[in-house]
């Protein structure tokens, strides 16, 4: 399960409807136990993939590499990967698939025409087979103070 | 000399839910291949077969600096050093 708050999730949406025709991607900061994710705060990451950024994405590591840094000496860490799918399903594919990563969320939402048509979460599992499962992804309400 | 090791999420099980690791080494191969000795999984999931190079879809950092633009995985490292080890983030449809 992945909790973001509502307004974390609106700011999301905004930079893939901004991003749209093109795939962006970002990353989800929070804490973790167990299964369940909670994300605190987000940060947004170029696609490196211009030659196909309608339908692939490659994040730039200096954007992974700065968060780690942002994050290393708190209590909250990289719990989650997002990325838009322009007029295409929010489920993960098998490019997704093949390049994911065990440990993370993966939010995945559907861009239609420009506007946020629907969203889903996935988890993934290496074995016995490298396959993502849909995890519940559940909005909600926090105070602005608890963000960063 | 020592070194940190940042350690991402997905890698953490071989590390025993340790983010962060002390090594010692002259260059990132030397601490990479200590932490393979040290971790077991570690080398199968960050180094190829040959455990002369990253993976393809690792990225290594010396502070800020990428190995692949430097010597790769004899890239010098000095006391103090952090090295980043992230995963190559990708996908599409």
């Amino acid at each position: 399960m992945i909790k973001i708050p509502s307004s974390i999730l609106r700011e999301i949406y905004d930079h893939m409807e901004s991003a749209y025709p093109h795939e962006c991607c970002g990353l989800m900061i929070g804490t973790s136990s167990g299964s369940e994710r909670v994300v605190h705060a987000f940060r947004k990451c170029r696609n490196l993939n211009t030659e196909r950024a309608h339908d692939r994405y490659e994040m730039d590591p200096l954007c992974m590499l700065k968060a780690q840094q942002e994050f290393a000496s708190g209590p909250w860490d990289i719990v989650g990967i997002y990325h838009s799918h322009p007029d295409h399903p929010s489920r993960a594919s098998q490019t997704d698939t093949d390049r994911g990563f065990a440990g993370y969320s993966y939010v995945i939402v559907s861009v239609q025409k420009g506007k946020v048509a629907s969203a889903q979460s996935w988890d993934l599992v290496e074995t016995p087979e490298k396959k993502f499962h849909e995890e519940p992804l559940v909005i909600v309400d926090v105070a602005e103070g608890d963000r960063k | 000399m020592s070194v940190t090791v940042r350690i991402p999420t997905p890698l953490r099980p071989v590390t025993a839910g340790q983010a962060e690791v002390k090594m010692d080494g002259a260059t990132v191969g030397d601490v990479l291949r200590k932490m393979d000795a040290q971790f077991q999984g570690f080398g199968e999931r960050v180094l190829e077969d040959d455990k002369k190079n990253v993976k393809r879809f690792i990225n290594v950092f010396v502070n800020e600096d990428s190995i692949r633009d430097k010597k790769d995985l004899d890239t010098e490292l000095k006391p103090g050093d952090t090295i980043s080890i992230l995963p190559s983030i990708a996908g599409g449809f």
